[in-house]
């Protein structure tokens, strides 16, 4: 993977952090005032979910250069 | 037969709603890949200030204009970490000149 490719990568991995997280946020957000009473839980857990999504994401990004990909061939 | 109904319609209005922010959130690629991620965030960040125009005028009031900051994070600590490094492999050669001067200087007392 060249310098720049992994700088592309990286860049790609901040932006979806910041997508997700406000995501998760607003979501969380919106579960705890409809159904949970205006607790924090909802709020926190839908941050954590769309922290975790976003890792998630940066991981298959960063591995994606180095899986293997097969096929499996047809029985004639 | 209105009080058995009402709690019903309460809890469909709830679901309603929060299965309509999710359906949002999943459609304009919100909770997708990476890419799709930042594609949106390009997208929100282009059409931020005509939004912010377009209430600013409603409302009938003028926001004062963001002061430009103009230091880049990535180059001050790209500059750091060049200078770091260059200082660590200079360093043997220059403790060893001082070394050296300092010795010179302490025979040039001793005589």
């Amino acid at each position: 993977m060249s310098e720049k490719e992994l700088g592309q990568k990286w860049d790609r991995c901040l932006a979806d952090c910041a997508v997700k997280f406000g995501t998760g946020l607003g979501l969380g957000i919106v579960f705890s005032v409809v159904f949970f009473k205006r607790r924090t839980w909802p709020i926190v857990f839908g941050t954590g979910l769309g922290l975790g999504m976003a890792y998630s994401n940066c991981q298959n990004d960063l591995r994606s250069r180095y899986v293997l990909h097969s096929k499996v061939a047809k029985e004639q | 037969m209105a009080a058995k109904i009402l709690p019903v319609f309460k809890f469909a209005t709830k679901v309603t709603i929060a299965g309509g922010a999710l359906y949002v959130a999943y459609d304009s690629g919100l909770l997708g890949d990476s890419k799709e991620g930042s594609v949106t965030l390009g997208r929100a960040k282009a059409a931020i200030p005509p939004a912010v125009e377009e209430w600013m005028k409603y409302f009938g009031f003028e926001l004062h204009a963001t002061p430009k900051i103009e230091f880049s994070p990535l180059d001050a600590w790209n500059s750091g970490v060049q200078k770091s490094i260059h200082a660590l492999s200079v360093t043997p050669s220059t403790v060893s000149d001082y070394t050296k001067q300092g010795l010179q200087y302490v025979k040039d007392l001793t005589k």
